[in-house]
């Protein structure tokens, strides 16, 4: 019965956490000691409901508990909520609440809070950024009782559940909120494991350990400081000298000095940022699928990510990377055949050759990559001039259209349908390839409001083989991105979200 | 030795010439082929190491120097055309014509060379033949400043006058006694400009605003090297020195005449 399916969900979500938790620690965790963090931050509020920037969302999820949280491969598990049951008509989720929860204040956690959570992110005169994300989505909150709470949605909707294990998750002490106002921000008050002690703003942020945490046992550390760093290679000196115990985004050349210490651990993340190359398929000359597909077998994947990644990355067929429990192995992209795209290079009606603008951010990836992709189009018989443009400049002039072929990169969403629909859906806002699909229009409005995952699966398998076949966008690499750490920091494991997790981390004494 | 500079900057200039005249032959390796050794130290095979797409260092500054020459001849040439023209015809015709030109060019000597480049090549887009016609664009009052006090010192001079008396054209006195008389600064401001070109283009390829990969040139590689000094400095470190050396050549040439 569809009521069941949360709970099922739930439970399995569970013991999926207890038993990734288990093999995660396999030795015994040490209690005590101070972890520093070396993060070049952009952090300009600790107060989730007008938190934008990236890497405020590192420090928020140490002070702050989501409703849910993400495993390693994006699905979703009780955090705030122990369980939940969706409606058969998919437009009402009752949660049910961990109890025995505080806040840092003292404040009781509860249903009511959660809704006040909620509202205050609605509401037009407290102007969250989040609004915009949830109005469409909940149509009201209600309190059952004191430790159930009920979403009213607007339409069946599974991705709320990715919304509530990001900064629409993060659960606020109304109390604090309220008497702090403004101070909020730089005084924030949570569930989490951490209370965030001082922040001295360009300088360090200093979190202690919340002695009232509800998980019990967690978290194992003292404390963990947050210094600001200029750049990742500040960040690797002060590794190796052991003033930070943490660096992150991290490319496979700046770990090349590290990677044989012994003292230092490599953590890659698994599932790294999307790269490809994108062009408008509406009008001359890329609306001519032959010249695609030339373009397409031309290009040499493996040889992008053996020099640009150090072969690290992983060669993309999909939007999708290995990793995430909508890949699916099936979806296949163009293989490397220059032969062929010669061939078909003629086929498409330019037997002599093709010339066009391949724009060029000024940064250093992106400028790698393409000088890779001149390379191999030459090959072929397409000449590609490379157009620089400043990086502040180039997104903008790829929205506006002026910018038709670009090379482009994504971080993945928690949800499939946040990348996919927003890039491939024909009314999806970041669809600057101006790409329009009956087909996949369809598979995506349907697995956007279905809950069952094994047949959104399937729904988004369907969808992302007939945009690799169409050629949108060629596919190119996911891309290798590191944190290295002291080896004596135990514990630490990737979310794809790119936000390190630091909860569980402890420091071994030996 | 009479001129020690002048000597010391033809070799300086001589070498990077020839150097640049035979690069292909010159060039170990092809500098636009990328490797999968990427940013390997200096081998046998690599004397410089490899940068971060696997391209032999060696071969990419030795191939720089075309575009470095190219780009530091063509804008002092765009400078001159410009610059001598005016300054001759300030300084010689004087009066309200020269008020005029006078003002354009202080008002442009006042701007920063560094900055206006900047501004304009922000608006024109980058390219070798923008470049040029940029650099020397802002290499031209320094030039015609420095033609009009030649000319105007040449002007009350006693064969100058003489030649009025006697009856010459304007035009004979300007091409038999005042251009002998202004070419050695002209010559020289030529060597000075030209090191003031190549400067400021690698500078602008620093700042991201020069010539656009994959192009060899000094400037893009030292901004490319950045990232990578703790891997393989000599990405940046073998183009800087290239720069400095070839600048440094005209330079002193043209500091030679003085």
């Amino acid at each position: 019965m569809a009521w069941e399916l949360g709970r099922r969900q739930a439970f399995t979500g569970i013991a999926a956490g207890l038993l990734l938790g288990s093999t995660a620690h396999a030795e015994t965790p040490q209690t005590g000691g101070t972890l520093n963090v070396g993060l070049a931050s952009d952090a300009k509020t600790y107060d989730p409901i007008y938190s934008v920037q990236f890497t405020e969302r590192h420090v928020l999820y140490l002070v702050f508990n989501t409703l849910v949280k993400y495993a390693p491969d994006f699905s979703i598990q009780p955090e705030l909520a122990a369980s939940w049951e969706t409606s058969p008509d998919g437009k009402r989720i009752i949660f049910v609440l961990q109890q025995g929860v505080t806040f840092h204040d003292g404040t009781k956690f509860d249903a009511e809070a959660v809704k006040w959570n909620i509202d205050r992110r609605l509401d037009p005169a407290v102007n969250s950024p989040q609004r915009e994300l949830l109005a469409p989505v909940i149509a009201s909150v209600e309190v059952l009782d004191p430790y159930r709470v009920a979403f009213n949605l607007t339409n069946p909707s599974p991705a709320i559940f990715s919304l509530l294990g990001e900064r629409p998750g993060f659960m606020v002490s109304p109390t604090a909120w309220q008497k702090l106002g403004k101070e909020f921000a730089t005084q924030p008050v949570g569930t989490g494991a951490f209370v965030l002690k001082e922040w001295v703003r360009g300088s360090q942020v200093t979190l202690e350990k919340n002695p009232n945490y509800w998980q019990k046992g967690l978290p194992y550390l003292d404390r963990i400081v947050v210094r600001d760093l200029a750049g990742s290679i500040v960040g690797v000196q002060r590794l190796l000298t052991g003033e930070v115990d943490y660096v992150g985004e991290l490319t496979a050349s700046d770990v090349r000095p590290i990677e044989s210490k012994p003292e230092i651990a490599l953590k890659p993340i698994k599932v790294g940022r999307w790269y490809f190359l994108q062009w408008h398929v509406n009008a001359p000359p890329f609306d001519n699928a032959k010249l695609r597909q030339a373009f397409a077998h031309a290009i040499d994947r493996k040889r992008l990510n053996e020099i640009t990644m150090r072969g690290q990355g992983y060669i993309s067929d999909s939007p999708t990377p290995e990793g995430l429990w909508w890949y699916d192995p099936a979806v296949k992209s163009y293989d490397y055949d220059p032969p062929k795209a010669k061939a078909l290079l003629a086929e498409a009606g330019y037997p002599n050759g093709f010339e066009y603008q391949l724009s060029t951010p000024q940064v250093a990836i992106f400028q790698q990559i393409n000088q890779l992709l001149q390379e191999q189009l030459a090959a072929v018989g397409i000449k590609v001039t490379l157009q620089p443009v400043a990086s502040s400049e180039w997104y903008a002039r790829v929205v506006d259209g002026t910018t038709n072929m670009t090379p482009t990169r994504w971080t993945q969403r928690a949800d499939p349908d946040g990348l996919m629909y927003i890039l491939f859906d024909s009314k999806g806002f970041a669809n600057t390839m101006k790409y329009r699909s009956d087909k996949v229009d369809a598979l995506l409005e349907e697995a956007r409001i279905t809950y069952d995952v094994a047949k959104r699966k399937q729904l988004y398998g369907a969808a992302q083989q007939q945009i690799v076949t169409d050629l949108p966008m060629v596919p190119l690499i996911f891309g290798a991105e590191y944190a290295a750490l002291r080896s004596n920091v135990r514990g630490f494991e990737w979310i794809p979200d790119q936000i390190p997790r630091f909860r569980e981390v402890w420091k071994a004494r030996s | 030795m009479k001129r020690p500079g002048l000597w010391i900057g033809s070799l300086i200039v001589g070498s990077v010439l020839i150097v640049a005249l035979l690069a292909p032959q010159l060039a170990p390796n092809d500098p636009y082929r990328s490797g999968v050794e990427m940013l390997d130290l200096p081998s046998t095979r690599h004397l410089l190491g490899t940068d971060d797409l696997g391209r032999d260092i060696l071969s990419r500054v030795i191939h720089g120097a075309r575009i470095s020459l190219a780009i530091g001849f063509g804008a002092a040439l765009v400078g001159m055309a410009i610059g001598v023209p005016i300054g001759l015809i300030a300084g010689y015709f004087r009066g309200r014509l020269d008020f005029v030109l006078v003002s354009l060019i202080d008002l442009f000597i006042a701007l920063p060379g560094l900055v206006l480049a900047l501004i304009i090549t922000v608006m024109v887009g980058p390219s070798v033949r923008n470049l040029v016609l940029v650099l020397g664009f802002v290499m031209w009052p320094a030039i015609a400043r420095l033609v009009r006090g030649q000319t105007l010192a040449v002007r009350e001079t006693v064969f100058v006058e003489a030649a009025r008396a006697v009856g010459g054209s304007q035009n004979w006195i300007i091409r038999h006694h005042v251009w002998p008389s202004v070419l050695p600064v002209v010559a020289a401001q030529f060597a000075i400009s030209v090191s003031f070109a190549i400067f400021t283009s690698a500078s602008l390829s620093f700042l991201g605003l020069g010539i656009p990969p994959p192009a060899a040139d000094w400037g893009g590689m030292v901004r490319s090297g950045y990232d990578y000094l703790a891997i393989n400095p000599l990405m940046s470190l073998a183009p800087g020195a290239a720069v400095t050396f070839t600048v440094m050549g005209f330079y002193v040439i043209g500091a030679s005449f003085k």
